[in-house]
């Protein structure tokens, strides 16, 4: 069964192949390996942009298969990076507060380590005590379990509801873009437990290998995330390949058919869901500690439609199409606005690109819908059939 | 004659307007039955109803032998008691192949994990062949479905209620827009079918329902106006009145 | 001393001139006193210089308060202003004037204190004084700083004032100054019983005033009109602080206070018999701290338990200022039915700030309501012609600088702009996506972002404002609770002409006909020889034109940025779907819930409008579950798909 699989989804190989041979030449030309020819903070853009890449893919497989036009996928990446990001801070912080207090003649108790450690945290927002939603944040295991329970739940208690009252089409996507509102406008607040819009920082230091230079964490995280990805593509392609993605995808063409066939759409669509959804904080959780900061501001509505745009330039219903677009627009978006591209000197005005890229990106995004609404990916299909 | 499903005095009102008017229907375990009426009669709403897509203001729908009352579940629990719907638009996958389309309506477990965890089998495939055989589309297999010629997806629309192994079949309008030798084997195909269950066919064409050969209830403005053999129902004057005389005028 | 008799003796009799004045005469006597006045003693001054009933009194008070009055070389008392070098002199009762060097003048220059008391005295003639605003600005002085002295003149002034609004003011106050000041109880009770039904904020200032109260301990219930009787569990650690600086009580030994002792008291590697490594636990600290006390190396230890007990050996007490209980009692009661007014209106003007809100979120949506309900098209740039709707304005603004007529002409001009817009994107991108709503959604998410950017680009990311004419600014006040500015009052009225414009468009003009009968039947409404194509880009431009006014209306409350738009897109969009799509009165019903709902979570928790939002935002996802079509939805095959 398994070789019908690959046989029948040669792209899986291709991408893993493909995969397989960029992490192997940015190991060998990182830092990490004394050649140096890719800079530490390029590794973890590269490793950041893998992470983009899942949850494309995830974004790819609810939407581009399953119909769902899903504006809360990158609050479920946000809330792994929180998830993950809450571990690395307590967990961090714990051991600068430990060392500062070893050198006291009197033992601390183990509420004087407490206080000092949520006055360290909490102190930006006017606060020592530690919320209840900390409760876990001292334990690794229990941390990185949040970040695939929280998700899911949300999105599966988001889901059963908005699914049971046959919410659909673009009423489903104000709902996800008004449920990811929410959740930032939560965040931004100082008392919600998690720092307000000074969000969680130094995620970049992982307790324990303090001494471990970064050159080395980064590449770690790279693979991880290359390793994440893989198997994310993998899984999804599995999914979507057999009588599941038939059945997906007919929910998209034509839900009432799939209904009429016997199927319990709700129950499909609450899968598909709540599975891409964990796979997004996943993403999450890898990919905050290589940008090392995360604030609400990065959950904020925009983030998830610009997943969307992603998505869509890349080709929507082909996975690799979705890792396309992630790679292609999201580099290109920091090539433009930092500063890399040549202004453009029209003689009555220069376009300046870091005002301009969103212009652009927004004209060839209609672009792209109006005329190429199988994006990129589109294009490799036409090339591929060709011969 | 022990029924299949009885409809009794089912009503249902939209803003005022009455789309279903106290009304009763039976069908026995394999009959072939043709559903005739003007536009607005309450054919569709009808068949909304028994899926369970509209539920009705009064009245009760009983299901097979145990007596199951439909009003309570769910189009897709509906549709695995063992009712198939047609639609009057084909309404196929067209982006999936004729194979995939047949596969997906397979009486098989429905549930999404067994779905996931799927296994092709050789039982499976016969059973694929053997209705893609029954249905013509043998030769289209690994055909998209949206290449397929308007009859042919309606062919592959009854073809996947049929692979559904349904025991009532309901069929809106099947022969609209196709050619004289397609609709032959439209009526060769659901009379064929209704010998093992019930075929219930919504149809506007007196031609059509005159080769099925089969009972006809009239529909009008709600309920059931006549019922019993194409001329038995075309020489009632009430019928010629409110339908074939307006139809034919 | 002496040398002050004899000046007095001079002036009284050599040196003032010839034609003494009654006044003059009168203040040679307290010469002294008018030179060098100090606040305790110039109360007998002015009693004297009042009974005289002089007709210069007033005048005289007034400049000398207002240090223009010097005294002459021979102590002769006169106004006088400085011109350089020279004073021009005026003579105090005949108000003759010369001018003459200021040699040998010193200036009159009363302190701060002194001030006050010749103002309160000047309050009485002031409250007569024949010019309307000088008595105004008396009972103005008397009500920001009330004093039982004043309240006589008060009384003797209200009987001959002229003017009628005047006299409501005065009696008012005096009714306020009986209830804090009145010389018998009863008097005082009726003016507090009167004050039961006054909302404003000064009645219950006064209120509140007389029910002014001193918290304290004692070892046992003290004397006087205990308001309340505390009780000490309900917050231990304040109030043991309290009982700690009445002197009743040690202080309370803090973890801090523990580990300091400990630290100074390490005696090898053990503190009071505890080895150090131990420490790490209260309780171990404890003992150790408690085996130091008992040395004496520190104070005794005081935990929870033994200040639990110190808390039940005292009352904790509330006392007024107020001796009379029964003034109390009736302070009390009338403050709680005024209380319960003010509960009241303030439920009013929550229900005007929910109208207001309601009316902005009506014409942010409605424009949206058009495109979306009757075309099924959803746009999400809407609050991008919002925001260039608001720029318009801004723009006209510059041109002209009268703001009254600027936002006559703003408005249809920017009708005008987001018209043509609107138009324009549909011609351009929507025509080609319909009965594709999720792609559309997409390009108009595009066409969203560029806009944005490029207003960024244009106006930069400041903030611009949009100048709202002189007539409306300010509020209509109702009462010191209730009142709505003039702005808000205006976009209600503004939000009531476009329902009305819109529904008479929709129902009574052969557009509208056009459009119902497209959004009905597109296929039947072509045979008919309606052009859906015109029809579609008329109602897109017709939403769009409407987003637009509606955001000249929201630049002139709020202000005008790239973003706002984006601020009210996800409401706008919410009050569509909770109202039931492709229905104008729909889109009121749910520009209401919403705008009363934030307005009422908003009060719940005043501090925290990010909470408030998020809340409402969970209330609509949740609302969505038991009405899928919104309030006021569509029924049968028109919402089957």
């Amino acid at each position: 069964m398994h070789k019908s699989f690959i046989s029948q989804n040669p792209s899986v190989l291709w991408f893993l192949a493909a995969l397989s041979l960029f992490t192997l030449t940015v190991v060998l030309l990182s830092e990490a390996t004394g050649t140096a020819m890719i800079s530490t903070s390029f590794v973890k853009t590269l490793g950041k942009t893998l992470c983009l890449c899942l949850v494309a893919i995830a974004m790819d497989v609810v939407w581009g298969y399953c119909g769902i036009l899903s504006l809360g996928h990158f609050a479920f990446f946000g809330i792994g990076g929180y998830a993950i990001g809450m571990w690395l801070m307590y967990a961090r912080t714990e051991t600068i507060v430990l060392d500062s207090l070893s050198g006291q003649v009197i033992p601390p108790t183990p509420q004087e380590v407490s206080d000092a450690i949520g006055n360290q945290i909490f102190g930006v927002v006017g606060s020592s005590e530690f919320p209840l939603i900390w409760a876990f944040a001292d334990s690794l295991f229990l941390q990185l379990l949040m970040v695939v329970l929280v998700p899911g739940l949300l999105a599966l208690v988001f889901g059963w509801l908005a699914f049971r009252s046959r919410v659909t089409g673009v009423y489903l996507s104000i709902l996800t873009q008004a449920m990811t509102l929410a959740l930032s406008l939560y965040l931004f607040q100082n008392d919600s437990g998690l720092r307000g819009n000074n969000g969680l920082s130094g995620l970049q230091n992982i307790p324990g290998f303090e001494q471990t230079p970064q050159a080395i964490i980064s590449i770690v995280f790279f693979v991880a995330s290359a390793v994440a990805l893989a198997a994310g593509y993998v899984f999804f392609a599995w999914v979507v390949s057999g009588k599941m993605g038939s059945v997906i995808k007919g929910i998209r063409d034509n839900e009432a058919r799939v209904r009429f066939l016997g199927y319990h759409v709700e129950t499909y669509k609450l899968f598909v869901f709540t599975i891409t959804a964990v796979v997004s904080a996943i993403a999450g959780a890898l990919y905050y500690p290589q940008a090392g900061i995360i604030n609400p501001g990065e959950i904020a509505p925009i983030a998830s439609i610009y997943l969307a745009v992603w998505v869509a330039i890349g080709g929507r219903g082909r996975l690799y199409g979705a890792a396309i677009g992630a790679v292609f627009v999201s580099l290109l978006s920091s090539w433009f606005t930092g500063g890399g591209a040549p202004d453009i000197n029209l003689g009555f005005y220069t376009i300046q690109w870091t005002d301009w890229w969103l212009v652009l990106l927004g004209v060839s995004f209609v672009a792209v819908t109006l005329f190429f609404p199988k994006g990129i990916g589109g294009l490799f299909d036409y090339l591929v059939r060709k011969p | 004659m022990a029924m299949l499903l009885e409809v009794s005095g089912v009503s249902v009102t939209f803003d005022g307007f009455r789309a279903i008017n106290n009304l009763s229907i039976n069908f026995a375990e394999a009959e072939l039955r043709a559903i005739i009426g003007p536009n607005g009669a309450g054919k569709t709403t009808f068949m909304d109803i028994v899926t369970g897509k509209t539920k009705p203001d009064t009245g009760k729908v009983i299901w097979g032998e145990k007596n199951i009352s439909l009003l309570g579940l769910s189009e897709s629990q509906i549709a695995r008691e063992g009712i198939g719907r047609k639609f009057q638009k084909p309404t196929v996958f067209e982006a999936q192949t004729v194979r995939q389309n047949l596969a997906m309506a397979l009486e098989n477990p429905r549930g999404p994990f067994a779905v996931l965890t799927h296994k092709k089998t050789a039982r499976n495939a016969a059973r694929i062949e053997a209705i893609a055989e029954e249905i013509g589309l043998i030769d289209s297999l690994t055909r998209v479905a949206g290449e397929l010629s308007h009859g042919q997806k309606q062919w592959l629309e009854i073809g996947m209620l049929l692979a559904q192994e349904p025991r009532l079949l309901l069929v809106d309008e099947p022969a609209a827009g196709m050619t004289v030798e397609e609709r032959e084997k439209t009526t060769d195909i659901l009379r064929k079918a209704a010998k093992t269950r019930a075929v219930v066919v919504v149809e506007h064409d007196m031609e059509f329902v005159r080769r099925l050969d089969c009972k006809v209830t009239v529909l009008h403005e709600g309920a059931v106006l006549a019922e019993g053999s194409l001329d038995h129902v075309t020489s009632d004057q009430t019928v010629i009145d409110v339908y074939l005389g307006r139809g034919h005028a | 001393m002496r040398f002050f008799l004899l000046v007095l003796f001079l002036s009284v009799t050599a040196l003032v001139p010839a034609r003494a004045g009654e006044l003059q005469d009168l203040l040679q006597i307290h010469a002294e006193e008018v030179a060098k006045p100090s606040r305790r003693s110039v109360g007998m001054l002015l009693d004297d210089l009042v009974a005289s009933g002089l007709p210069q009194v007033p005048r005289f008070l007034e400049r000398w308060a207002g240090r223009e009055v010097w005294q002459g070389p021979e102590g002769a008392f006169v106004f006088a202003e400085e011109d350089g070098d020279s004073l021009i002199l005026e003579d105090i009762d005949d108000g003759t004037t010369q001018t003459v060097p200021d040699d040998g003048y010193t200036q009159l220059r009363p302190n701060g204190g002194v001030r006050r008391v010749i103002g309160s005295a000047l309050v009485q003639f002031q409250l007569a004084d024949p010019e309307i605003s000088r008595r105004m600005a008396a009972v103005e002085s008397i009500a920001r700083r009330p004093a039982a002295d004043q309240l006589a003149p008060l009384l003797a002034s209200i009987e001959d004032e002229p003017d009628p609004a005047l006299k409501v003011r005065k009696t008012q106050l005096a009714n306020f100054l009986t209830a804090r000041f009145g010389e018998t109880a009863e008097a005082r009770i009726a003016a507090i019983s009167s004050l039961s039904s006054d909302t404003s904020v000064e009645a219950r200032s006064v209120l509140n005033q007389i029910l002014s109260r001193d918290e304290g301990v004692a070892p046992s219930e003290p004397e006087g009109n205990i308001a309340q009787i505390l009780d000490p569990m309900l917050a231990p650690a304040a109030y043991y602080a309290q009982l700690v600086d009445a002197g009743f009580a040690p202080m309370q030994t803090t973890p801090a206070m523990i580990r300091a002792a400990l630290e100074a008291n390490i005696d090898g590697g053990t503190v009071g018999g505890v080895p150090l490594a131990q420490l790490n636990t209260d309780a171990a600290r404890e003992r150790a701290y408690a085996a130091l006390a008992r040395e004496g190396l520190a104070p005794p230890l005081v935990i929870v338990e033994t200040r639990d007990h110190a808390l039940g050996a005292y009352v904790f007490y509330e006392l007024y200022d107020e001796k009379d209980p029964a003034i109390t009692d009736a302070a009390a009661a009338a403050l709680a039915s005024v209380e319960s007014r003010v509960a009241l209106e303030q439920a009013a003007d929550l229900a005007l700030d929910g109208l207001s809100l309601a009316s902005i979120y009506f014409l942010a949506a409605i424009g949206l309501a058009i495109t979306f309900g009757v075309m099924g098209v959803i746009n999400m740039a809407h609050g991008e012609f919002i925001m260039m709707g608001a720029y318009t304005g801004y723009v006209v603004q510059l041109f002209i600088p009268d703001y009254t007529l600027s936002i006559i002409v703003a408005l249809p001009l920017a009708f005008a702009v987001t018209f043509g817009a609107g138009v324009t994107m549909e011609r351009l991108v929507i025509r080609h996506l319909y009965h594709r709503p999720l792609e559309t959604l997409l390009a108009t998410f595009g066409i969203s972002i560029a806009l944005q950017q490029l207003a960024k680009n244009i106006f930069g990311t400041q903030a611009r404002p949009l100048t709202s004419p002189d007539w409306l600014d300010g509020a209509w006040v109702i009462s010191d609770v209730i009142q709505i500015s003039y702005i808000r009052i205006a976009i209600f009225v503004l939000a009531l002409l476009f329902l009305a414009l819109i529904l008479c468009v929709l129902k009574r003009t052969r557009l509208g006909l056009e459009v119902r009968a497209v959004t009905q039947n597109p296929g039947m409404a072509a045979s008919m020889g309606i052009n859906p194509d015109r029809i579609n880009m008329l109602t897109f431009g017709l939403g769009s034109g409407v987003a637009g006014i509606a955001g000249v209306a929201i630049g002139l409350y709020a202000k005008v940025t790239s973003e706002m738009g984006a601020d009210y897109i996800v409401q706008s969009f919410m009050t569509v779907v909770v109202g039931g799509v492709g229905n104008v009165w729909g889109t009121l019903a749910g520009a209401s819930m919403i705008g009363f709902l934030q307005k009422g979570i908003e009060w719940m928790n005043p501090s925290n409008t990010l909470a408030a939002q998020t809340y409402m935002i969970l209330f609509i996802i949740l609302f969505i579950q038991f009405r899928p079509k919104g309030i006021v939805a569509l029924k049968g095959r028109a919402a089957a798909d």
